[in-house]
């Protein structure tokens, strides 16, 4: 499973800079400051885009958001502890229909789903707290933590399991998932659409939940728990004999993991407002996948920029399909792109390394002493 | 080391990205001018086109789009349409819901369309009608046979086919007039389409006094039905018709599997039938099947209108139309340029208060009116299978629909 161009991961790199003296230049060394300006450029980015006419791009940034969520916490369950996980699509479809259920108003609850069970169709979380959507909220987290428990007896089961053999098992996870959806018409309206979900999600919603996300994954990767499930990764007989368990890690790391992408389905759920079983199948399944491989197992800033590259190409091909009228090329080319990479850079762009966002500036500024 | 991949990376998503966004930038313009009269007479007519050309439902968003692009070339070959050409913009939505919301964002935004036209499923006509609703600019589609996408969308929402209301209740009516009170019922629980079609069919079938003896449903993209057909066959007396509910890529295996295992009743479904796949996987099974849909696309048994489409379809494309959702994507193309003609303008508003107007347009898949609902009444075509093809078995109207 790892490779050799898998090095030991430097862990702390952007912590461990030595603050320099001096006005700006120490700003730039500073890894704090570099972070807030960082976020600070991207809330000004997302306030330029709620201009009017710019729907579009509106809706280009949110998917980003919400993919990140998605990759972000698959490389969490899959890329820190090495057992491939294909059946996240799943917790995200449970993520979507929970929230979705929780805040349909009343009145269309009873026309919708009719037949739910009483103390559900009493159930609405469609309120507001001044213009704040607080019941969209609670929904979301109510949603998420429900599927986060799911994922604890799925994990208690699968997580013992190791390499392909837990791959096939979380993708019968999946399968089960759909099946369910399906056949739960008093809950999720079966095959039909599931429609008229109030549309919550906006920029600042996705992009809230996916820095939080970026955060505690970032946060788990250099914490004792991290470096656990990195190490029973690498080898799992040797981190037993230095006295680490193998399942503790890996069902953290696997109920995070669910609950980042339950409430990627949330946010999902109350942007596109209408979806069916159908929706959260093997495409969105391996959509993230490659969004991640391209990325590189393990690395937290891979997977912001194997969202982004993906995202971005996938777009800019779309685009030129309608120029050249060669429809599915996108799809085509991106599947080559994918095994170019995995050809040449077999452990994705960044493999398990970290971009340190104060280096980048060092490297163009003043050289460092 | 690290900034070495990183910085070229960064530089290729950039310029990927400020190139899509220059194609972006110049549309606004256009726009603004098109409403402002008809003094830029040169000026094309934008009518948005979303269709899922790649992915599960290409089967069937293809020749829909191929339909309403020779549609498009035709009417600019006539001298377009209030004397100005008309410019179909093709999307293609990959049956993606994300980028059908999309593309609908940039019909609106950046292409500056009059109207939009597509789809053959509700899945991704929901997924695009809220942005078009409140753009307010009025959208019909193709082949999508929800009637409740219009409530569920809104006002501006339109049907240019039948409703699966109508189809289910003609294949009842027909069913029960001509093979008998007592039907098999089979659905593939896993599809709207097939979900709701099999539910009007038992509506409408015991409202006419018919007993449904069985029904049974299975898992969409099933390839094994004879656990169904085990069930059927410990029934006590046969049922008189077999009516099936069923996906384009099902219809051959079940519909073979019940003949090989001796099941040799009459077979009803709806417009999921109207595949070459039917008579290629079934083969001579295909014998005694019988469907709604919307037209019989055959170049001897059809319609005039019918057969001059397949002649400059076959032209066009090089082969045949490969189903009737083809002639739909074409009279959805020429039912809209027929309403900004009466309407006089390419204001939305008055476009969509002339679709509503619509009385008896002649469209090759059946005369169009839309009265008070949005989805159109129209006769519904029933093709029964003869001797390896398809034949022309009745043209009706439901004496009556089940609500929605």
């Amino acid at each position: 499973m790892s490779t050799l161009d898998d090095r030991p991961a430097s862990p702390a790199v952007g912590e461990a800079q030595p603050a320099n003296p001096g006005g700006v230049a120490a700003l730039t060394q500073s890894p704090v400051a570099i972070r807030l300006g960082a976020i600070l450029l991207l809330a000004v980015g997302l306030t330029l885009l709620q201009l009017p006419g710019r729907a579009f791009w509106q809706g280009f940034v949110i998917n980003l958001g919400i993919f990140m969520i998605l990759v972000l916490s698959l490389n969490l369950a899959s890329g820190f502890t090495g057992v491939f996980s294909l059946g996240h699509i799943g917790f995200m479809a449970l993520g979507a229909y929970g929230s979705a259920i929780l805040t349909l108003p009343l009145a269309k609850k009873a026309d919708y789903l009719p037949n739910l069970p009483a103390w559900l169709a009493a159930v609405h979380f469609d309120f507001y707290l001044g213009p704040f959507p607080l019941g969209f909220l609670l929904a979301t987290l109510l949603a998420a933590g429900l599927v986060a428990g799911v994922a604890l007896l799925v994990g208690l089961v699968l997580m013992r399991l190791s390499g392909h053999f837990v791959a096939v098992a979380t993708l019968g996870f999946l399968v089960i998932v759909r099946v369910i959806l399906f056949n739960a018409d008093n809950f999720t309206r079966g095959s039909r659409t599931f429609s008229n979900v109030t549309p919550y999600t906006g920029l600042w919603w996705v992009w809230c939940w996916a820095i939080l996300t970026l955060y505690v994954v970032w946060r788990l990767k250099y914490s004792a728990y991290g470096r656990a499930m990195f190490a029973q990764r690498e080898d799992s007989l040797a981190a037993q004999a230095i006295g680490l368990a193998i399942l503790p890690p890996r069902l953290l790391a696997f109920v995070v993991s669910a609950f980042f992408t339950a409430v990627a389905g949330s946010l999902y759920a109350h942007f596109i407002t209408s979806f069916s079983p159908t929706v959260f199948y093997f495409d969105l399944t391996f959509r993230v996948i490659t969004m991640l491989i391209v990325g590189g197992l393990g690395s937290v800033s891979g997977s912001v920029l194997g969202t982004v590259a993906i995202m971005a190409l996938a777009e800019a091909l779309r685009r030129l399909e309608d120029v050249t009228l060669l429809y599915g090329m996108s799809q085509i080319t991106l599947a080559v792109i994918l095994i170019v990479i995995i050809i040449y850079r077999p452990n994705g762009l960044l493999g398990r390394r970290e971009i340190v966002l104060a280096r980048l500036f060092r490297k163009g500024g003043e050289p460092s002493p | 080391m690290k900034t070495k991949f990183f910085i070229p990376v960064v530089m290729l998503i950039v310029s990927l990205l400020l190139l899509s966004c220059g194609r972006a930038t110049p549309t606004p313009s256009t726009s603004g001018s098109d409403t402002s009269g008809e003094a830029a007479s040169s000026e094309p007519i934008k009518i948005g086109g979303g269709f899922a050309l790649t992915g599960e439902e290409s089967a069937l968003d293809l020749p829909a789009a191929n339909g309403a692009k020779l549609a498009a070339k035709e009417i600019n070959a006539a001298g377009g349409v209030l004397g100005r050409p008309v410019d179909l913009i093709v999307h293609d939505s990959q049956y993606k819901m994300d980028v059908t919301a999309q593309i609908a964002k940039q019909f609106v935004e950046e292409d500056g369309v009059v109207a939009v036209i597509g789809f053959t499923d509700t899945d991704s006509v929901l997924a695009a009608g809220p942005t078009i609703q409140a753009a307010g600019l009025p959208f019909i589609t193709a082949g999508a046979t929800s009637p409740k996408i219009p409530t569920q969308v809104g006002d501006e929402m339109f049907l240019a086919c039948f409703g699966a209301t109508v189809q289910a209740a003609a294949g009842a009516e027909y069913g029960f007039n001509n093979f008998g009170p007592n039907a098999y019922l089979l659905w593939d629980k896993g599809v709207e389409y097939t979900t709701l079609l099999g539910g009007y069919f038992k509506d409408r079938f015991t409202e006419l006094g018919g007993t449904i003896v069985l029904e049974d449903q299975y898992d969409d993209e099933a390839t094994d039905f004879s656990a169904q057909i085990a069930k059927i066959k410990a029934l006590p007396e046969q049922p008189d018709f077999y009516f099936i509910s069923a996906m384009p890529y099902n219809v051959g295996p079940v519909i073979k599997q019940f003949r090989d295992a001796g099941l040799t009743g009459p077979i009803v479904g709806g417009d999921g039938y109207d595949t070459p796949d039917l008579l290629s996987v079934a083969g001579p099974a295909a014998e005694n099947v019988f469907f709604t849909t919307h037209a019989l696309m055959d170049a001897t048994g059809g319609t005039e209108g019918i057969k001059k489409f397949i002649a400059d379809y076959n032209k066009e494309y090089g082969h045949d139309p490969e189903n009737a959702f083809a002639a739909l994507g074409y009279d959805t193309m020429n039912l809209i340029s027929d309403a900004i003609t009466r309407a006089g303008s390419t204001d939305a508003a008055a476009i969509k208060k002339a679709i509503e107007e619509t009385k008896d347009y002649a469209g090759i898949t059946g005369s169009i009116s839309f009265g008070d609902s949005h989805i159109p009444q129209k006769g519904v075509t029933i093709i029964a299978v003869k001797d390896g093809a398809f034949t022309l078995g009745a043209e009706v109207v439901p004496e009556k629909v089940p609500a929605p």
